[in-house]
């Protein structure tokens, strides 16, 4: 049975592929874990940064030249919508504690529960 | 004892191959062709929502629930579909159905104008109102917390600077403290050559495809290897759903709020005030041994993204007497969704929890 397995041409390819994976895994995360590879990423950084800091300052001043609202100006129009949202929630959250109340106060006094919510009563099964 | 794997014959043998190869091209047209899986299908509602941040409450499969209810706290890198993955595979229908009353905070994707949002803010402003929220939903006073990786720190974070609150129970999963053991990511946030203030100045938040090349990074011959993986499994139908379902959470990157970004990887990676318990949140000092409740840490054994030396100082450090490290098999991720965590990780976290939640 050994043997058979050991025969399977599959089986000794699939566990190439996963020591293969361990090894460049390894040596690769042993370059990537020195001072000059960091240094590199940071450069690499600097580069994308500057590039996207012309870009936005460049974007900018073209679409304000054609009277198209620039991604800040968008950015505070999200501002304002969000405040207004935060003001209809807690609106919301206030109507609907007062129909809470109202709902408590005008509930049947025969003891029936007001929604069908299950007993919190369950205990974990003995083992 | 295992039963011995009936013999295969060399014939056999040739013509499962064959059959194989032909599934392959047939499953491979199919993969091509078919959109993502659907995840996150537990029935739940929606009890609250400021801006981005919606509070879940999921809806009970049993009769009777346990009294005190459980709120999931979620990563700030990724979604929290990972916890609510599909049916039969998802920590939180395991749950309902064992019988908790189930919240959950996503998060949600950060929009531009977050880029301003603090570690306070989810620390001293949206956990303590989502409990609260939760508390005045179930009509209960106390309520166990659940976090997995960062939502850990999160969670712990609140717990020590909320002794007195209504926090009864507190499991983390994965959860790193010491920067130190998290080499690669400390290495490449070097104050030396990452400018993290200009990072933030000019992007606001951190755009997912960093995040996303960053972990990539920590194994750089997975993907590779992984997609020869799917290729030799694509007669399995089920490999091949579980495998679209991870890759799709693992592509499925958010941007990382700018300034929570920035104090992470000041304080947490260059200065690894975590762990000296010199974090300052609101001008509040963040000390674990003010967490006195009943705490649960469950680590993966090869875990890349969170290395047991980065989570191993928690549970010594939190100031409970009823604490508890489990080291469990798997990884970051296979540690809380899929097949071996249905094994694993929930029974365990079912019986700590279920004994603490009557």
């Amino acid at each position: 049975m050994a043997n058979e397995v050991n025969m399977d041409p599959l089986a000794l390819w699939r566990d190439w592929v996963a020591n293969s994976e361990r090894q460049w895994n390894s040596f690769l995360n042993n370059a990537m874990a020195t001072d000059e590879f960091s240094q590199t990423m940071g450069r690499m950084m600097d580069v994308y940064l500057n590039v996207q800091k012309q870009m936005n300052e460049v974007m900018g001043r073209y679409l304000q030249l054609i009277n198209v609202p620039t991604r800040n100006d968008i950015l505070a129009v999200g501002e304002r919508l969000s405040q207004i949202e935060e003001r209809l929630i807690s609106i919301e959250d206030g109507v609907k504690a007062a129909g809470r109340a109202a709902a408590t106060a005008a509930a049947p006094t025969n003891g029936a529960a007001p929604a069908a919510r299950p007993a919190r009563t369950r205990k974990p099964a003995k083992s | 004892m295992t039963a011995p794997a009936p013999e295969i014959t060399v014939e056999q043998r040739v013509r499962q191959a064959i059959d194989r190869t032909i599934q392959r091209s047939i499953k491979g047209l199919e993969y091509i062709s078919t959109g993502d899986p659907a995840v996150g299908l537990t029935p739940k509602d929606t009890l609250f929502q400021k801006g981005t941040l919606k509070l879940y409450h999921y809806r009970a499969q049993t009769d009777d629930v346990y009294r005190v209810p459980v709120m999931l706290v979620m990563s700030l890198v990724s979604k929290p579909y990972i916890l609510d993955l599909t049916p039969g595979q998802s920590l939180v229908e395991f749950l309902v159905q064992k019988g908790f009353d189930v919240y959950m905070i996503d998060w949600g994707v950060p929009r531009p104008e977050d880029s301003r949002l603090r570690l306070e803010d989810y620390v001293l402003d949206f956990i303590p109102d989502c409990a609260e929220r939760v508390l005045k939903d179930s009509g209960e006073d106390e309520l166990s917390i659940v976090g997995y990786c960062m939502g850990g720190q999160l969670a712990t974070m609140y717990a020590s600077l909320h002794p007195d609150g209504p926090m009864k129970n507190l499991a983390c999963f994965t959860t790193p403290v010491d920067a130190n053991g998290m080499v690669l990511f400390r290495q490449w946030t070097d104050r030396r050559y990452f400018d993290v203030d200009r990072v933030v100045d000019t992007l606001g938040n951190v755009p997912p495809e960093l995040l996303y090349a960053s972990f990539d990074m920590l194994k750089p011959a997975a993907r590779v290897a992984k997609n020869i993986q799917l290729w030799d499994n694509l007669w399995n139908d089920e490999f091949v759903k579980s495998y679209r379902m991870f890759d799709r959470w693992a592509a499925d990157q958010i941007p990382f709020p700018g300034e929570t970004f920035r104090q992470v990887t000041k304080d947490m990676m260059w200065d690894n005030k975590f762990v000296k318990n010199e974090m300052e949140i609101g001008g509040k000092r963040v000390d674990l041994g003010n967490i006195k409740k009943p705490f649960l840490h469950v680590v993966a054994e090869h875990d890349h993204i969170v290395p047991y030396e980065a989570a191993k100082p928690l549970v010594p450090m939190v100031g409970s007497e009823d604490k508890k490290e489990v080291m469990l098999k798997g990884g970051h991720v296979s540690l809380v969704a899929g097949g071996n965590a249905i094994f694993r990780l929930w029974p365990q976290l079912e019986s700590w929890l279920g004994e603490r939640s009557v």
